[in-house]
């Protein structure tokens, strides 16, 4: 009974602050002012259409976030597969010296890195790409991805690799018939990882884009948040807030297994 | 072999049709140009129909487009400048707020003008027009209307409107004593841009300087600087002035203004319009003139926006095409008529026709005469977020105006020291 | 030869992570504004007297701190209980687990904005909770002494999700026999959590104490929708502050500089976090000794 009582209490807790937004966003304005009162005409999907033909239309950003975040993992995974393979196999101080900057790297706040980004976005003139989005990004994911794979390839027996090297295949043939499908688990939480981080990401993305048809999901979110003439705009935010949650509401339903076990067997490790 | 002749002459005719086609795209592209302004969105709503005009006069050479931006003027110059700073911006024109334009000309972003708009266009504006469209010797924008803070009052609680800072409390607390009205006066005094407008006109008139932009010396410690906030505050110790309005935007000082709460507002032109509509109760019983102060320092803090086209605009003479359009007499008529936004040339001050229908702008006019800029730095951003810092504590008690002004003198001065501009 | 297969990813770890590094502490011995320009100019240490000097700097980064500890502290509690609840065996558990991870997978701008409405005075629910509770309106994002505590709460909501995945996959090595030797010494639930659940979670704990911490010390994205650092600047994070001083002033040589403050300030916090914790958390070889013993 008690247990029952701190689940409900958990889901409250959780899922609450959502359900308020889907409510909020079904809503008609003048309904909003009273949320508790009776009101006829209290249901409308006037904020949905409002939100869906605005220009760009919001789907351009949904679009836009998801080009980014394939793109990243793609790039980040490229990278970071064959780095965590290597990692075993360098001399042993050297792997725990480059373990822990890793570790340092995944630690730190990188927000702090917005400026330095913005001067390399200048130099190079990277703004207002969304592909280039995916270097940074790809980078900002890199020493979580490392890690979590190279704990997936130690986790394979050694004798597996030797024996495919009698067999006299080239490093490059293990690696794509015999590494790469053993650690598919791995790489799939690792991937929606990134894939998560990259979709989410707001300071880089804000410095970044400029031009309004290729914001970012969460860049496109706040600067719906001040560029509204309403005077309560919030039926409108709500119906936004709920579009762009929706994706990732899927993302985690499908793929809850691994972006769990991405995520304790990166605390396990770690 | 024949075949073969027939594919060969068959690709060489596909290959001709595809680059004459190309040529004429390229030679169509050539010769449409298009402009794109950025601006803020209630801007890109009132210009919508100059701008369709526009078009229909220029089809063929130029395609002029509005980017709506955000509404907020911070929110607005913070897109403006996340795009510079990314190197080539995605508009070619900027409608700018008049403190921006020091710290984009310094940063260098933008064209100079002063071999498209010569001295007769200079002359052509109203006198506070003029002010801040230059940096450097150089001119930069355009404007496409002026803005200057105003004194509001209501003609049917007084016959003239009060002249000094004493006048206007005296007047108010009597009118309060008698329950005319609730409130005395409401102005900005939250802790944003406006609440250094509002300063602005009160240290000018009480005889001071904020910044002398040449000399970089300091008003804000000194005895006008001290008085201007300790007055502000005293508004509020009085009763004068509601304690909430150190939360008050321009909004909210409109809306207890509108609904008849108070005899005084301090505002721009455009809640002129807003206070004539049906819904307000103060209707055809409101007057203008300049902000207080001592006799002979009366101010109205500038506040105009203006265009201003930018580096690496590939379409400079087209964009100049447009500004001209959009800030033509006509234009300005068009935009003062329907949206009540305040022109900039002499002209259409002076337009019999204009002056009969709405014999406000002679007010307006007035006001014009006695414009003041805010400091013309590229630091403005920075002094004025400590300024608004400090009157923030003045203004909410946490502080004396005394210690305040004095913080935000020496905050001033480290802000003009580590920026390199003064040893 | 193999060592080769880590330059690219190491290349791109240097250009992102290192490459700002060195420019920061390069451009925060510079001036580098609109004043100069945007051209760096030497001038000394002029950026770090006016950093000591700057009292925003040090308001902001007491308020982060406040930001951060408060919130870490309240996460990891309640990550701890939902672990443990979580760690029992029931039905639907699963189905709990993956609805309880939805909040921290969304982006925190699309909640933040959801959370002003939530907050909003007078039509948000909590206004009205506030109402009926007797505490009367209280004016959450208009209240210098209030608002933090709503950016808290909004920062609990979205993260202690992962915490209490990273705990309940600490939990879940816990062998259970155990628990059941503690048990048949007459050790209650309070105690079991003393003795053996927190030394066994020790690593976890101060795995996502640190990663949270460092995360929640670079707070941005939140206050930035939410509060835009008001009101008053009371909200106003490090970050938030390095990002103006960037975007708004263009003065890039003072933005460096706040950034380096910040980095050299949140690497000594996290060593001392660290200590901290391995000093209050029981170690398990003492608690085991009192188990034989």
């Amino acid at each position: 009974m008690n247990r029952r009582f701190l689940i409900v209490l958990l889901l409250i807790w959780s899922l609450g602050p959502l359900f308020w937004q889907v409510y909020t966003s079904l809503c008609s304005d003048q309904a909003l002012t009273q949320p508790f009162a009776s009101i006829d005409h209290r249901w409308t999907l006037v904020h949905y259409r409002n939100v869906l033909t605005s220009n760009p239309p919001f789907w351009r950003y949904l679009v836009n976030s998801f080009i980014v975040g394939v793109s990243s993992t793609f790039f980040c995974l490229l990278l970071a597969l064959p780095a965590a393979y290597a990692l075993n196999r360098i001399p042993r101080k050297l792997s725990i010296i480059s373990r822990l900057a890793l570790v340092g790297a995944a630690l730190f706040p990188y927000v702090l890195l917005f400026l330095g980004l913005l001067e390399l976005a200048r130099t190079f003139n990277l703004g207002n790409q969304l592909l280039a989005l995916s270097l940074p990004y790809a980078a900002l994911s890199q020493p979580l991805a490392i890690l979590l794979l190279n704990s997936a390839f130690n986790d394979l027996p050694p004798e597996l690799e030797d024996a495919a090297k009698l067999e006299g295949l080239s490093l490059f043939q293990r690696f794509r018939w015999i590494l790469i499908p053993l650690i598919s688990p791995a790489t799939a939480s690792t991937a929606i990882l990134v894939f998560l981080f990259s979709w989410n990401e707001y300071p880089i993305a804000l410095t970044w884009i400029s031009d309004s048809n290729k914001l970012t999901l969460p860049v496109a979110m706040a600067r719906i948040a001040g560029s509204s003439i309403y005077s309560v705009p919030y039926g409108a935010y709500a119906a936004a807030t709920v579009l762009g949650s929706i994706p990732l509401v899927l993302l985690v339903l499908i793929f809850q297994k691994p972006i769990v076990s991405g995520l304790t067997s990166g605390a396990v490790k770690g | 072999m024949s075949t073969n002749i027939f594919l060969r002459r068959f690709f060489a005719g596909i290959f001709a049709v595809f680059i004459c086609s190309a040529l004429f795209g390229l030679a169509q592209a050539r010769i449409v140009e298009s402009v794109s302004i950025l601006m803020a969105a209630p801007f890109a709503d009132a210009t919508q129909d100059l701008v369709n005009q526009f078009n229909k006069e220029y089809r063929g050479k130029i395609n002029l487009r509005v980017i709506r931006g955000p509404l907020e003027t911070e929110a607005m110059s913070d897109l403006a400048i996340s795009s510079l700073l990314l190197g080539k911006a995605p508009f070619d024109v900027l409608l700018m707020d008049v403190t921006w334009l020091p710290k984009y000309a310094a940063a260098g972003w933008m064209v100079p003008l002063e071999n498209n708009f010569n001295t007769q266009d200079v002359e052509s504006l109203a006198k506070g027009a003029r002010e801040g469209n230059s940096y450097n010797g150089h001119l930069y924008r355009w404007p496409l209307t002026s803005d200057m803070g105003l004194l509001y009052y209501r003609t049917d609680l007084m016959d003239r409107p009060p002249e000094t800072p004493e006048d206007l409390v005296s007047v108010s607390q009597s009118l309060q004593k008698d329950q005319k009205v609730e409130w005395g006066y409401v102005w900005q005094g939250r802790q944003y841009e406006g609440l250094s407008c509002v300063y602005l006109e009160m240290i000018d008139g009480f005889g001071g300087d904020w910044l002398q932009p040449k000399s970089n010396q300091i008003g804000l410690n000194s005895k006008p600087g001290i008085e201007a906030a300790a007055w502000l505050q005293s508004l509020i110790d009085q009763g004068v002035s509601p304690k909430a309005v150190t939360n008050y935007a321009e909004p909210e000082a409109l809306q207890s203004f509108k609904v008849g709460d108070a005899a005084f507002m301090r505002n721009w032109p455009y809640a002129w319009a807003e206070l004539q509509k049906t819904d307000s109760a103060v209707k055809g019983n409101v007057g203008i003139t300049t902000m207080v102060a001592k006799p002979g320092y009366s101010t109205a803090t500038l506040g105009s926006w203006g265009l201003t086209v930018l580096k690496g605009s590939s379409h400079i003479d087209a964009s100049i095409e447009a500004i001209r359009f959009l800030t033509s007499e006509s234009s300005q008529k068009q935009l003062f008529q329907k949206y009540g936004y305040t022109p900039t040339m002499q002209n259409v001050f002076d337009d019999p026709q204009l002056l009969k229908e709405s014999p406000i702008l002679a007010e307006f006019g007035k006001a014009q005469q006695v414009v003041k800029p805010r400091p013309e730095t590229p630091l403005y951003a920075q002094i004025s977020d400590v300024l608004q810092r400090q009157l923030s504590g003045i203004l909410t008690n946490e502080q004396s105006p005394q210690l305040g002004m004095n913080v935000a003198a020496v905050n001033t001065d480290q802000i003009l020291i580590s920026a390199g501009d003064r040893s | 030869m193999i060592a080769l297969l880590l330059v690219p990813a190491l290349l791109l770890l240097v250009v992102v992570f290192v490459g700002p590094l060195f420019r920061y502490a390069w451009l925060s011995f510079h001036a580098d504004s609109v004043i100069t320009g945007l051209i760096a100019i030497s001038n000394g240490g002029a950026n770090w007297l006016r950093l000591v000097q700057d009292q925003r700097y040090w308001q902001d980064l007491f308020q982060t701190l406040r930001f951060a500890g408060v919130s870490v502290g309240l996460e990891l509690v309640l990550a701890l209980l939902i672990a443990l609840l979580l760690d029992q065996r029931w039905r639907g558990r699963d189905v709990v687990r993956t609805l309880a991870l939805i909040p921290w997978a969304l982006p925190t701008t699309v909640m933040a904005l959801g959370w002003r409405w939530i907050f909003n005075t007078p039509y948000g629910p909590v206004d009205h909770l506030t109402k009926i509770i007797g505490l009367g309106s209280l004016n959450i994002l208009g209240d210098p002494s209030l608002t933090w505590m709503a950016t808290v709460w909004a920062d609990v909501w979205k993260t202690t999700p992962f915490a209490a995945l990273i705990l309940l996959a600490g939990l879940q090595t816990i062998p259970g026999d155990l628990y059941e030797a503690l048990r048949l010494e007459g050790g209650n639930a309070l105690i079991c959590l003393r003795r053996i659940t927190l030394p066994l979670l020790r690593p976890y704990i101060l795995l996502a104490l640190l990663f949270r911490l460092a995360q929640a010390f670079g707070v941005f994205d939140l206050i930035q929708v939410l509060t835009g650092g008001g009101p008053a600047s009371s909200t106003e994070s490090i970050a938030l502050y390095a990002y103006w001083n960037a975007l708004r002033f263009l003065d890039f040589g003072y933005s460096a500089t706040i950034i380096m403050a910040s980095f050299i300030l949140i690497s000594l916090i996290c060593v001392i976090a660290w200590i901290a914790l391995q000093l209050i958390i029981p170690t398990h070889s003492k608690s085991r000794g009192a188990v034989s013993s």
